[in-house]
Order: C-alpha cells, then sequence, then structure tokens
C-alpha cells in the first residue's frame, strides 16, 4: 500500500462537496465585508463596471478618505462617546454584577430566591416593552443626552448576573470559609478569593458586554438626540441618510471605521467569545 | 472550668437532631480526637467551635469567654479543611500569609512571622510556588502554615488527611504529633478513622448519632467501653459479642448460659446487680485462644466452624461461625488454623464485658468488670 | 424590646436575636444593594410606571388624563397595527426556522472539520454576528441598492432588470429576511455546535456498526440530542424576532417621522411603539403598546415550555 493511494482513497465526493460548500458559504459570509474594505480603498468616483470591488484598488485613497473623516467631521467626537459609552458600561456592569453574583452564588440570606429569581425573570421581558418608561424616568431625571443618561439605566445586567452566578457558584465552599476563618471580611473575600477566581467569566463578560454596547442603536437613538452626544452608530446613520453629501466611499469608510474595534476584539479574543455563547446556551 | 467547655450543646435542622444536649470538657494542650461514624455529627460541632455554624441551644466557652456569638475569625481559632482550601491563585507566602495581610499587620511583621511558621514546617523552599506545583503532603503543610501564623489558642483539623494515601497519612500523624508536642497549642481533630484516633489523641471523643458516647483517654476506652457501641467501635479488628443469658446473680460472680448456643460459664464480677435476661459477652479477638486438637480444656469452650483465615505474616485472623449462627473473630499466630474445619475456641473469661439488652455495660461494684 | 445598651455591653443570648439577626445579614444586603438599586431603579419602576401610563393619555408635556383602556382599543383596532403583526407573523414564520435551519447545517458542516480549518470556518461564519448592527445595515443597503448595488450588478450580467430590493413590497420582506440570517446564523450556529460536541461520538459509531447512513444518522442521533439546545435556540430566536427592530429600520432609512418603509411593507410592532411615543409623542399609547407585546411575548414563551412538557410526557 504507497502512500499516494492512501491519500487518493481520502478524498471522497463527500470531501469534495464539503468542501466547496464549506467555502462558499465561508464567502458569502465574509465578502460583504471584504467587498466594503475594497469600496473605501479605492479611488472615488470609479465606475462600478471597471471596478467591481473585488480588491482594494487604492491604499492612498483610502487613507485620504479616514483622513478626511477624522478630522473634518464630528466622527471622531462620536467615537470618543462611543469609546466611552462602552468602557463606562464594561466597569459598571462587572463591579455591580459581580458584587451581586458574588451574594447570590455563595451565600444564603432572607429573600435571595425571591430578589434571584425575579432578576432573571426579566430576561425574559422584551427590551423594547421598558425602553419608553425607562426614557421618560432618564428624561425626568435630567439625564436626557449625558453620559449618564447613556450608561446608569444599562448598568444592572440581567445577563451579566446570571452568567457571573454560573461561574461563582463553582468556587469550593470551604475556601471562602477558609478566608472567613483568617479573618477576611466581607469585602475582602470577594476581592481577593472570589474576583480572581472567576477572571475567565470577567473577561469574557467584558467582551460580550463591549460589542454589545458598541453595536447599541436604540437607547443611544432616543437619549443622545444632540449631535455632541452622538454614538458612532447615529454619525454613521447620518452618513448613511439620503441627506448627507458624501460619496459612497466616503459612507463606507465611515462605516468601516466603526466596525474596527468589535472585528478586532474578536480577532483577538474568539474563543472566549464563542465559548462564552456557547456556554450561555448550552446552560440556558 | 476548662478551657474549652461545651454545655448542653444542641443543634437542629429543623425538627432531626444533628447534635443532642452535648457536654465536653477539653484542658489547655489536649489533643482531642473527635471520632465517629458518618452522619454522627463530628463535623458540626467542630464547625460550631470553630463559629461557622451555629447552635440551636447550649453554649461555647473558651477561656471562660463566652463564644457563641462571637465571629470565626475572633474566636481564637484556626481550622485545617479536608480539602486544604488554598488559594489557587496565590504562592505559598501569599497563602500563609492571607489572614495577617487582611488584618493589615505591618510587612515586616508578616514577612517574618511567615519564615518562622516556614522553616517549623519546612515550606521555606515552596513559599514561591503555586499549590498547583506541590504535592498533596506539601498542600497540607501549606494549610496547617496557614492555621500556624495566626497563632491561634485552638486548632481544629476537618479529617485532613481523608486525601493522603496511605503511607504518606502515616508519615504525616508523625508530624502532626511532633507538631503537638513543640507548640502545646491545644487541637482538637475530627476523623472517621478509629486507627488514626487511637494513635493521635490524648483524649478520645466517640460520637454516634449526635451524642456522645464516652469520652477518655484511647486505651480507657478500648479497656473499658461504656456501652456497646464504643466497645465496637474502638479496636480493629472489632470485639467480638456473643448472645448469651444471665441466669443468676451471686455476689461474687454471674452466671451466663445459652453463650453461643449451649455454652454455661460463671464470670467473676463482684458486686454486679443486674436482672436475669439476654445479655450479651464482649470478648475482644486476642482474649480468645485457639485450642489445639486433642487438648483438654477447663472452662468455656466454643465450638465452630472456620470459615476464613486471613494471613497477615506476623498474625493470622481466624474468622469462625459458633453453632448459633454467630461470627467471631479470634487473633492467632501465623498459621494457627487450617482454612476449613472445625476449631475449638477458649475464651479468657477475666477479660470479657457484660452488656445488657439495652446496649450499656453492666459493671460491678468498683466500677470496673461485668 | 431588646436592650438599649451599645452591642460592646449586651451580653449575648442563644436563640431570639433580631436585631442580631438583620446585623448578621447586613453585609450581604449592602453587597448587592448597588445591583437591587439600579434594578428596582431602571427596571421594576419603568415596567410598572408603563402600566399606569398605558392607561392614561400623555404627551409628555400636559398632566396624564386617565382614559382607561382606550389606548389599548385605538391600537387594536389601527391599520398600523394589523398591517405589523400580519408583517411579523410572516417574518418569524419565515426567519425563525429558515434561520436555524442555516445555523444546524453550518454546525454539521464545521463539525466534520477539525483543527485549524474547523476554527477557521466557524470564525468566519461567526464574522457577521460581530458586526454592529448599523454596520450590517448599511453593507447591505448598498448591496440591495437599485442599479448600481452589488446583487443588481450581477442580475445585469444575466440580463435581469435591476430590482429595488428595498423599496419593492413585495421584495422588502425577503430582503430583510437574507440580512436577518446571514447576522444571526453565525450566533445560533455556534451555540449548536457546542451541543453537538456534547454528543457522545459512541452514538455514531454503534449506529455506524448498525449500518445507518450520515443521512439516517443525522436524522436519528443528531437531532434528537440536540433537543434541548434546539429549544433553547428556536425560543431565543422566537423571542428575538418577534422584537425586531433594528434591522428594518436601517435598511429602510427610517426616521421618527418617516418609519416602515414603502406602504409600511417593513412596518414590525417594536418599529410601531416607537414611531406612536416618539413621533406621534403619544406615550400611554407608546406605553400600552409594550404592554400588549409583552403579553404577546410570554404567551409564545409559556406556550412553548407547555409545548416542551408536552413532549416530554408523551
Amino acid at each position: 500500500m504507497n502512500r499516494t493511494s492512501i491519500l487518493v482513497r481520502r478524498v471522497t465526493v463527500w470531501t469534495v462537496l464539503k468542501w466547496t460548500v464549506a467555502l462558499i458559504v465561508a464567502a458569502i459570509a465574509i465578502f460583504p465585508i471584504w467587498w466594503m474594505i475594497n469600496v473605501v480603498f479605492a479611488l472615488p468616483g470609479e465606475p462600478v463596471s471597471l471596478n467591481p470591488r473585488l480588491w482594494p484598488s487604492s491604499l492612498s485613497a483610502g487613507i485620504d478618505k479616514i483622513h478626511m473623516i477624522l478630522t473634518e467631521t464630528e466622527y471622531l467626537r462620536a467615537y470618543g462617546i462611543s469609546v466611552a459609552y462602552a468602557l463606562l458600561t464594561i466597569a459598571g456592569v462587572l463591579l455591580i454584577g459581580s458584587l451581586a453574583a458574588f451574594e447570590f452564588s455563595l451565600f444564603d440570606f432572607p429573600g435571595r430566591r425571591l430578589l434571584f429569581g425575579v432578576v432573571m425573570l426579566s430576561l425574559m421581558v422584551p427590551t423594547a416593552v421598558t425602553i419608553i418608561p425607562t426614557y421618560l424616568l432618564t428624561s425626568r431625571l435630567g439625564w436626557l443626552n449625558t453620559m449618564q443618561g447613556l450608561v446608569v439605566p444599562g448598568l444592572a445586567s440581567a445577563f451579566g448576573l446570571f452568567m457571573l452566578v454560573q461561574f461563582m457558584r463553582a468556587i469550593p465552599k470551604d475556601m471562602i470559609e477558609a478566608a472567613r476563618l483568617d479573618g477576611a471580611n466581607h469585602l475582602q473575600i470577594y476581592w481577593h478569593v472570589a474576583l480572581p477566581l472567576c477572571r475567565n467569566a470577567l473577561v469574557t463578560l467584558a467582551i460580550l458586554t463591549f460589542m454589545q454596547t458598541w453595536g447599541n442603536y436604540m437607547w443611544p437613538l432616543v437619549i443622545s438626540t444632540r449631535p455632541e452626544m452622538y454614538t458612532v452608530g447615529q454619525v454613521v446613520g447620518l452618513f448613511n441618510s439620503p441627506l448627507s453629501h458624501h460619496t459612497v466611499d466616503t459612507v463606507m469608510a465611515a462605516n468601516l471605521l466603526a466596525a474596527v474595534p468589535p472585528l478586532l476584539f474578536f480577532l483577538i479574543f474568539q474563543r472566549k467569545i464563542v465559548e462564552g455563547i456557547a456556554m450561555s446556551g448550552t446552560k440556558g | 472550668m476548662a478551657f474549652l467547655e461545651i454545655s448542653s450543646l444542641s443543634k437542629f435542622f429543623g425538627t432531626l437532631p444533628i447534635l443532642n444536649d452535648v457536654d465536653l470538657s477539653i484542658e489547655r494542650g489536649e489533643f482531642v480526637v473527635f471520632v465517629g461514624p458518618s452522619g454522627c455529627g463530628k463535623s458540626t460541632l467542630l464547625r460550631i467551635i470553630s463559629g461557622l455554624e451555629d447552635t440551636t441551644s447550649g453554649t461555647i466557652t473558651i477561656d471562660g469567654e463566652m463564644m457563641n456569638n462571637v465571629e470565626p475569625a475572633k474566636r481564637g481559632t484556626a481550622m485545617v479543611f479536608q480539602s486544604y482550601a488554598l488559594y489557587p491563585h496565590m504562592t505559598t507566602f501569599q497563602n500563609v500569609s492571607f489572614g495577617l495581610r487582611m488584618a493589615h499587620s505591618p510587612k515586616e511583621f508578616i514577612t517574618e512571622r511567615v519564615r518562622q511558621v516556614s522553616s517549623i514546617l519546612q515550606l521555606d523552599k515552596l513559599l514561591d510556588r503555586r499549590p498547583a506545583q506541590l504535592s498533596g503532603g506539601q498542600k497540607q503543610r501549606v494549610a496547617i502554615g496557614r492555621a500556624i501564623v495566626r497563632e491561634p489558642r485552638v486548632f481544629l483539623f476537618d479529617e485532613p488527611l481523608s486525601n493522603l494515601d496511605a503511607e504518606l497519612r502515616v508519615q504525616m500523624r508523625a508530624e502532626l504529633m511532633d507538631l503537638h508536642r513543640r507548640l502545646g497549642t491545644t487541637m482538637i481533630y475530627v476523623t472517621h478513622d478509629q486507627v488514626e484516633a487511637m494513635t493521635l489523641a490524648d483524649k478520645m471523643v466517640v460520637m454516634n448519632g449526635g451524642r456522645i458516647q464516652q469520652t477518655g483517654a484511647p486505651l480507657a476506652l478500648y479497656d473499658d467501653p461504656d456501652n456497646r457501641f464504643v466497645a465496637g467501635f474502638v479496636g480493629s479488628p472489632k470485639m467480638n459479642f456473643l448472645p448469651a443469658r444471665l441466669a443468676a446473680v451471686e455476689p461474687d460472680a454471674v452466671k451466663l448460659e445459652a453463650i453461643g448456643g449451649s455454652g454455661t460459664a460463671s464470670l467473676p464480677a463482684p458486686g454486679l446487680t443486674a436482672a436475669p435476661g439476654p445479655v450479651e459477652i464482649g470478648v475482644r479477638p486476642e482474649h480468645l485462644h485457639l485450642l489445639p486438637d486433642g487438648l483438654e480444656a477447663t472452662g468455656l469452650v466454643l465450638n465452630g466452624e472456620v470459615t476464613l483465615v486471613e494471613e497477615l505474616g506476623a498474625e493470622s485472623f481466624v474468622h469462625m461461625d459458633l453453632a448459633d449462627g454467630t461470627h467471631i473473630t479470634i487473633r492467632a499466630g501465623r498459621g494457627a488454623a487450617r482454612p476449613a474445619g472445625q476449631i475449638r475456641v477458649r475464651p479468657d473469661l477475666e477479660r470479657a464485658l457484660l452488656f445488657g439488652p439495652d446496649g450499656q455495660r453492666l459493671r460491678g461494684g468498683d466500677g470496673r468488670k461485668g | 424590646m431588646p436592650s438599649a445598651r451599645p452591642a460592646f455591653f449586651r451580653r449575648p443570648r442563644p436563640g431570639r436575636n433580631m436585631p442580631m439577626t438583620l446585623r448578621r445579614y447586613l453585609p450581604h444586603y449592602l453587597m448587592i444593594a448597588p445591583f437591587m438599586v439600579l434594578f428596582a431603579a431602571f427596571f421594576l419602576y419603568p415596567i410598572l410606571s408603563g402600566l399606569y401610563y398605558s392607561f392614561h393619555d400623555w404627551n409628555g408635556v400636559k398632566t396624564p388624563e386617565f382614559v382607561g383602556l382606550d389606548n389599548y382599543q385605538t391600537i387594536l383596532a389601527s391599520r398600523d397595527f394589523s398591517r405589523a403583526m400580519t408583517n411579523l407573523l410572516w417574518y418569524i414564520a419565515i426567519t425563525v426556522p429558515l434561520g436555524i435551519l442555516v445555523a444546524l447545517g453550518l454546525a454539521l458542516l464545521v463539525d466534520s472539520f477539525t483543527g485549524r480549518w474547523a476554527n477557521f470556518f466557524r470564525n468566519a461564519y461567526f464574522l457577521p454576528v460581530v458586526l454592529p448592527a448599523f454596520l450590517a445595515a448599511t453593507i447591505w443597503r448598498w448591496i440591495y441598492a437599485p442599479n448600481f448595488g452589488l446583487l443588481n450588478m450581477i442580475l445585469g450580467w444575466f440580463g435581469v432588470p435591476s430590482i429595488n430590493f428595498m423599496n419593492d413590497t413585495d421584495t422588502m420582506l425577503y430582503a430583510l429576511i437574507v440580512v436577518d440570517v446571514w447576522v444571526s446564523a453565525g450566533f445560533n450556529m455556534v451555540i449548536l455546535l457546542a451541543g453537538l460536541k456534547n454528543i457522545p461520538g459512541e452514538l455514531y459509531e454503534a449506529a455506524r456498526l448498525d449500518g445507518a447512513s450520515k443521512w439516517q444518522q443525522i436524522i436519528h442521533i443528531t437531532i434528537p440530542m440536540l433537543g434541548p439546545v434546539l429549544f433553547f435556540v428556536f425560543t431565543y430566536g422566537f423571542i428575538s424576532a418577534m422584537q425586531v427592530f433594528d434591522k428594518p429600520w436601517l435598511l429602510t432609512g427610517s426616521s421618527f417621522t418617516s418609519y416602515g418603509g414603502r406602504r409600511n411593507a417593513l412596518l414590525f410592532p417594536v418599529m410601531d411603539m416607537m414611531g406612536r411615543g416618539f413621533g406621534g409623542v403619544k406615550f400611554g399609547e407608546a406605553a400600552a403598546y409594550g404592554f400588549l407585546l409583552t403579553i404577546a411575548i410570554i404567551a409564545v414563551t409559556a406556550l412553548m415550555f407547555t409545548m416542551r412538557a408536552w413532549r416530554e410526557r408523551k
């Protein structure tokens, strides 16, 4: 039995079919993004028939456009708003969620089941339903068009709590007891023992929160009505609207810039993201 | 008042009694072992002493102070857990110094203390390692170090050696005894292994069903058990129990019948008072003697069939069934019996103990014997 | 009444210790306080106030006026509502099963690869999920653009005249569904993949020895074993689909003054609600709308769970 015949034997009709389909689907998944990149990095004004945008044709033109957007429009500011919004939300969700998850997963106290149950029930209530009353409340607090208006209403994340509770439940009880006997007070046990042990969950939650915040459209839409507080999503919306005077390629450049952080995060952390989602699905 | 005093302590889980009216006195510097089968309440009692669990009623006093509502960390107790409970993300140094760091002790103080403790337990070379890089015995020592460093008045051990293999367990036992000798601190140790209890304890506390069955030095419990449970629990292999009938009580002896189905004997028991009726005679395996074929014997002789012989090299254990079905074990020399066949056994009645139908020991006037 | 002396002087009593109990649990309550306070403020209160407003007429400025069930009646009778619900039903009926089917296919496909290639394909298929919604919308709006959009260009090569996907009432819904599946298939695929990995390999081996073909293995082993995961994906997909907003809004370039696309072909309940609230400034009506939607979603979820319980009992 020589080597070539083994190789030939391995490649069946099934394998060929499998690979073809897989590659075609991959193309369908990736091509639109690739196409967007190519539109950006092409000379403006080139008719589509000449350049179907299957590959980037002009690096410098693309860079020019990006430069223009960042310097001559409000884009950079919106970027800053979105970044601040995302980071503040992540910090808040992680801190507040982990404090509560610590209690719900490792200790017992009167009302624990009830409170936790109510929070978990909220996962079933669609977000669109609470948005208008929440908007009214936020408005009454005077928080329209402010960073706190953007961030604070989203900090009590039931999903985040759920995820952290699942992870913290795995911490051995006698480690907590040992810390208690060692004289650590409640907060110290939380900070020195529990938090370091669920680092993975915290990272995954941070990433998922970032993705969700960056792409959040509905909430900034109602809270940020003044251009100074627009998030990236809204500014891109401006570029997209028929009233903007920008050409297709510039609009695409604006969109592409907005896609960079999530794409970057994904490329670096893809395993954690995928695992996080998979876990919540199989446990949920 | 003793150093550690437990009074009328009970713990109920709903209506289920886990500990029932427990009284115990522990002297300063004693090595006390709580021993008993699973579910007897020994671990619960330990945890109540530590403060990790509450009592339903009763009090705990350490050195004169009532401890019932004092937080665990403030009681002056330290605990070593069965699973070590080391913080996996911290080095040995950080694990040992954790309590001191949480109390915000000055840095030099912490370093000095940890150094002292490390040299006692030979942890010096391991200070930078994480628990995952330590062996079972090393982890155990780090756990002990973490307990020592806070200079507690009472050490609590919750089955700390259960996770180690047999050889390591023997070694660690010796180290623990040595540690006790050096530090002189009061130690309370929980185990289900009565061999471990016998070797380690100054005072042994045998528990069953949430109650203390008997307290005392290991050999005292071995030679002079208060009830059938303690008699059967302490000592390996277990004591033999022969059903019999108490026929008559005389000033100096009691007459027994139906021993092992048919035997009769007169047991020396000065001053023993009891009503005639069913009893049990307890005889330890080493107090039963095999009679070689042909040898005439005086006194009580039991006949039976050999079921199993365990040869252990220096000694053997012969298992046999008596005529009435009672199963007994005899400790004999090497090769003393054939694996099957009829044999005869002579019990040493001077060392036999009597137990009444309620399981309590029947004692003579001087408190001993029976 | 427990002693008023400071705790330091109070002799501990076993048994009834009311203030002791509260003090004992205080650290726990303090730690969960930030979360619970925010939760109560920004979830419980809005829900309750929403319920309150749904029975009032309010435009945000004048005092709310009690109107009982008027809002609910207005909504249920309105043309927009029927349109939105019809659109929604069509949308869900196609998007949810199609999405899961595609996701399952992708999961099986990726599962048949190993190592580097498996990771590559999994990441490639997941990529659209990572894009923010507004981005996906932009890309697809340009793909769908009449005359110069990518699709119409390709159609042009085959001599098919340009179709205005996002403006032709016949095609709009399907165009939306395609975008939806493109974005969400990867998400469901990842969950299904995890479920696939949990199926013990020996089951397949036993089936092979019994002579089952690949197809039969999929139908008789894979799908039944994926039961719980499929249920989760289905239910979650259903609930998300009922709340669809982002994509149709962005694809049709809507604003609060003009939304829903041509002749309301892409009008959906959430959009309708937002429009009445922020466009028509009828907050009472919008709140009522929200509650109707919530009831619908809870009803659907309850239905799904009962169906599952019923199935398990069989």
